[in-house]
């Protein structure tokens, strides 16, 4: 931000000064940055710290496939869902994680297309998240379904059953948002990888890896007619990629809002599942680069101005959710609407009261500390808060899910929902999952586009306009 | 009025004469609608009011949005936004028939409804006649500071050219937008939904807020493509600034299909009887065929027309689609308010609904052009603006 000291300059002589702090630390040239950012893959022995990580992580792992060993040889009622609360923890970290996945794709896509600079250093890792927690959101689904081995009736295909889905229920319209999300996910992120891949293919010392990086390079020599075509390519996937942060999203929104229980059947859950989803999704990316810098040293390029403007996205997007919040219950209160007013009055007050204030204190008044701009730029204090956040997301579905459908209508169908040692395991083992996942990519990928950090050194300014 | 020190455009002294007559026509003509019947003109006062207001406020809310993100497209709109902005005061005086009429507007303001409709009993702690007052006061009163310290500010900014100015510029935005977005949804509240005090949605506050916010945005580009052949305008509207005008314009077309849609889906899909009669009102009776034309005009066309990167470029083109584009959020708002407005019933057009909007809007922009003469039309000293404008012009607009 405008930290440049000088207060009421004199602006007519000189060109202005640099207003804005830098992407890059100082001192890095074309050479420094391939090399800092691809020796993290290729040269340097692998960390110790890694192991561990990724060993805690890996056994997490398994821990999610015994659970789902048991839950296939058992059936999903090793899971608390019951009636009245037909599904519990599956649909909220279906819906968590999924949620996770859109800062990924904002950063890469809607940054892109908006020229915003800074999305640079961090979009690889935030594209690398979105991948792996959309393949944990998939989980819950098809696991839910009782039969996984039978998931692909989902999709609408011919078959000699006369079988056909429910076009009218946006439980389909999922199966499609999120299968499109993953798809085009997958492609913008391989697509950006491919010239890196050719920088490690051309710096790998060992034979195998030269060949893995080759073939998955795809025969990227980077000449002109190359570099071409791909900002083409590129462009156009991000401009695929940007519908997909609101409309994922939407559907998302639509599984609870098309129905008509009180506490889901709000017209406002598209735009506040949309912000809270990006909310979520930068506390995710905070809680990963923050560590991500530290210890692999990349401080000069993931930069407290790239940390300082996630927590303005977080903090904006956090605002727009207390107004859903505020919504919920002030229409409640005006509609005097008895259901709509007892819902609202029990999801304050019922038996799940503390989780519904605690995600008041995670969402609403949690975030606000970030106005203070000393909170804003304190590394411990915004990992911290990203925690926080992830939380508060987390319990936002449950009271959503839970305390919608615990009491609804017909008194003498209220319900308490509780989750198992399976619902439970199978939360934990996904994190298990998503951990993994990252810590393959860290070790294995360039965590951070080298060939874009290049552009945005300062010798990379070629004079020309702006598409 | 004393002669400046900086040009004033001589398509502001046009402007303001023109709008002065539309204006005193128009509302001469509505207070004589008022003479026949009174209830009809204070609807019609309603409605006209609640679109210019909606141009005032979404002006303050685009200025307090670049302030917060920074653009040269804003800078160039800057000084169009903050007197659009000022003109919150009039639009004040203008609320006081609907004020002194509400039992002609509102049903929950007449105690035999009330009296004979539980409902509207368990709403009265919110929908009475002295809260709903308070309110209004409040809002117009939350404007007006917003509008007065954004211009003052930015005023001092012009003179001194201090970052500590900015700052504070940034900071009021901050805190404004939240206030904006708090009293935007409410007085959408009061005004407008509580006209069928037994419907409600969600939603409904941030419907208002993107329409407002196009509605000013089509208006500033109007005004910037009949301003922009003259000083200050005539170097700094470039292809580039009337590109990013027109992006934003065709953000808040998609966002505004985006809400509406939304909105509709889940009560279409719902289909309860105290959401779902709001949608039948408005699509029977003849409103049907409003509802029609808004979704073609108000987005099919535009969209597709906005896609292009030719006529985005172009300021008299981009001029004439935001022309439209204004015309139809009249009708769209129109299609939102004017069914219960007309007890419920089958679309008729009275003429005041013609007349106050023309009369209410010639009054607004004759207050515009004035306020256009306060300030020098193009920020000074603001290193983006300057650093701008001393980059070779690519062609004209």
């Amino acid at each position: 931000m405008a930290d440049a000291a000088d207060p009421g300059l004199a602006r007519d002589a000189t060109p202005a000064p640099p207003r804005r702090e830098e992407l890059v630390g100082p001192g890095h040239d074309f050479a420094s940055v391939t090399e800092k950012i691809s020796s993290i893959v290729l040269q340097r022995r692998t960390p110790w710290g890694w192991f561990v990580g990724f060993a805690i992580a890996f056994a997490l792992l398994q821990g999610m496939l015994l659970a789902v060993g048991y839950l296939l040889f058992v059936g999903i009622g090793v899971w608390g869902v019951t009636i009245p609360i037909g599904w519990g923890m599956d649909i909220i970290n279906f819906v968590w994680w999924i949620g996770i996945g859109h800062a990924g794709t904002l950063i890469s896509a809607i940054l892109l297309l908006l020229r915003q600079g800074w999305r640079t250093s961090i979009n690889r890792f935030a594209e690398a998240m979105t991948l792996f927690a959309v393949a944990c959101a998939a989980f819950y689904p098809v696991f839910h379904t009782g039969r996984p081995w039978l998931a692909y009736w989902l999709f609408p295909y011919p078959n000699t059953m006369g079988l056909w889905p429910n076009f009218r229920s946006p439980l389909i319209w999922d199966v499609f948002a999120v299968s499109t999300y993953g798809t085009v996910s997958l492609l913008f992120w391989f697509v950006g990888l491919v010239p890196d891949l050719a920088t490690l293919r051309d710096r790998a010392r060992s034979k195998p890896w030269k060949i893995l990086y080759g073939i998955l390079a795809m025969g990227w020599r980077g000449s002109a007619r190359h570099w071409h075509n791909y900002d083409t390519a590129y462009l156009l996937l991000a401009g695929l990629a940007t519908p997909l942060v609101v409309s994922v999203h939407t559907v998302v929104s639509f599984d609870f809002a098309i129905g008509i229980i009180p506490g889901w059947h709000a017209t406002i859950f598209p735009p506040y599942f949309v912000a809270g989803a990006i909310y979520a999704g930068f506390a995710m990316v905070l809680t990963i680069a923050i560590p991500l810098r530290k210890f692999y040293a990349l401080e000069d390029f993931i930069t407290m101005r790239h940390l300082e403007n996630m927590a303005k996205v977080m903090l904006a997007t956090g605002l727009i959710v207390a107004y859903g919040y505020m919504m919920e219950a002030f229409m409640a209160w005006y509609s005097a609407d008895t259901y709509e007013r007892f819902a609202i009055w029990n999801r304050m007050t019922g038996p799940y009261w503390k989780m519904y204030w605690a995600l008041i204190l995670c969402n609403v008044v949690a975030p606000n500390t970030l106005w203070v701009k000393n909170l804003r730029t304190s590394v411990p204090y915004l990992f911290f808060m990203s925690l926080v956040v992830s939380v508060g997301m987390w319990l936002e579905r449950f009271v959503i899910i839970v305390t919608s459908l615990h009491r609804d209508f017909l008194p003498s169908s209220w319900g308490i929902y509780r989750g198992t040692f399976f619902d439970w395991s199978a939360f934990i083992g996904t994190l298990g999952l998503f951990s993994t996942l990252l810590f393959l990519f860290v070790r294995f990928l360039p965590a951070i586009s080298i060939f874009e950090m290049r552009t945005i050194l300062p010798g990379a300014e070629v004079e020309e306009e702006h598409p | 009025m004393s002669t400046p020190a900086f040009p004033v455009p001589a398509e502001v002294d046009r402007l303001q004469r023109t709008a002065l007559v539309a204006g005193g026509a128009g509302v001469g003509l509505s207070l004589l609608g008022a003479v026949f019947d009174l209830g009809q003109f204070l609807r019609s006062w309603l409605f006209a009011e609640l679109f210019w207001t909606g141009v005032a406020v979404g002006c303050l809310s685009l200025l307090m949005i670049n302030h917060m993100t920074g653009g040269v497209w804003g800078l160039v709109i800057r000084r169009l936004l903050e007197a659009g902005g000022r003109t919150v005061p009039l639009l004040a005086i203008l609320f006081l028939p609907i004020a002194l009429g509400l039992p002609r507007i509102y049903e929950w303001a007449r105690p035999e409804v009330v009296a004979a409709d539980p409902v509207l009993q368990m709403k009265r702690p919110y929908l009475n006649v002295p809260f709903f007052l308070l309110r209004a006061v409040f809002f117009f009163a939350a404007w007006s500071a917003l509008a007065h310290f954004l211009s003052r500010w930015s005023g001092e900014l012009d003179r001194t050219g201090s970052l500590r100015v900015a700052r504070r510029l940034r900071g009021l935005s901050g805190g404004g937008l939240l206030i904006l977005g708090l009293t935007i949804t409410f007085s959408a509240v009061d005004w407008a939904m509580s006209l069928d005090p037994h419907w409600f949605s969600t939603i409904y506050g941030i419907v208002f807020m993107v329409g407002q916010a196009l509605s000013a945005m089509a208006l500033v580009i109007v005004l910037l493509a009949r301003l922009r052949g003259e000083e200050p305008f005539a170097e700094a509207v470039r292809p580039q600034v009337v590109h990013d005008l027109g992006k934003l314009m065709l953000a808040f077309v998609m966002l505004w299909a985006y809400v509406n849609f939304s909105q509709f889906l889940i009560i279409w899909s719902g289909n309860l009887p105290e959401e779902a009669p709001w949608y039948i009102l408005r699509l029977h009776g003849g409103w049907q065929g409003i509802a029609l034309l808004v979704l073609l005009f108000h987005f099919v066309l535009p969209f597709l027309l906005l896609l292009s990167r030719d006529l985005k470029r172009s300021a008299p083109t981009l001029a004439r689609v935001a022309g439209a584009l204004f015309l139809v959020r009249l009708v769209d708002l129109y299609w939102l308010v004017a069914p219960d407005l007309h007890h419920h019933g089958a679309l008729r057009v009275s003429w005041t609904d013609v007349t106050a909007p023309v009369g209410v809007g010639g009054i607004w922009l004759f207050w515009l052009a004035r306020e256009l003469r306060v300030r020098p039309l193009l920020p000074q000293r603001d290193p983006d603006l300057e650093e701008f404008l001393a980059q070779p012009a690519e062609g004209h607009a």
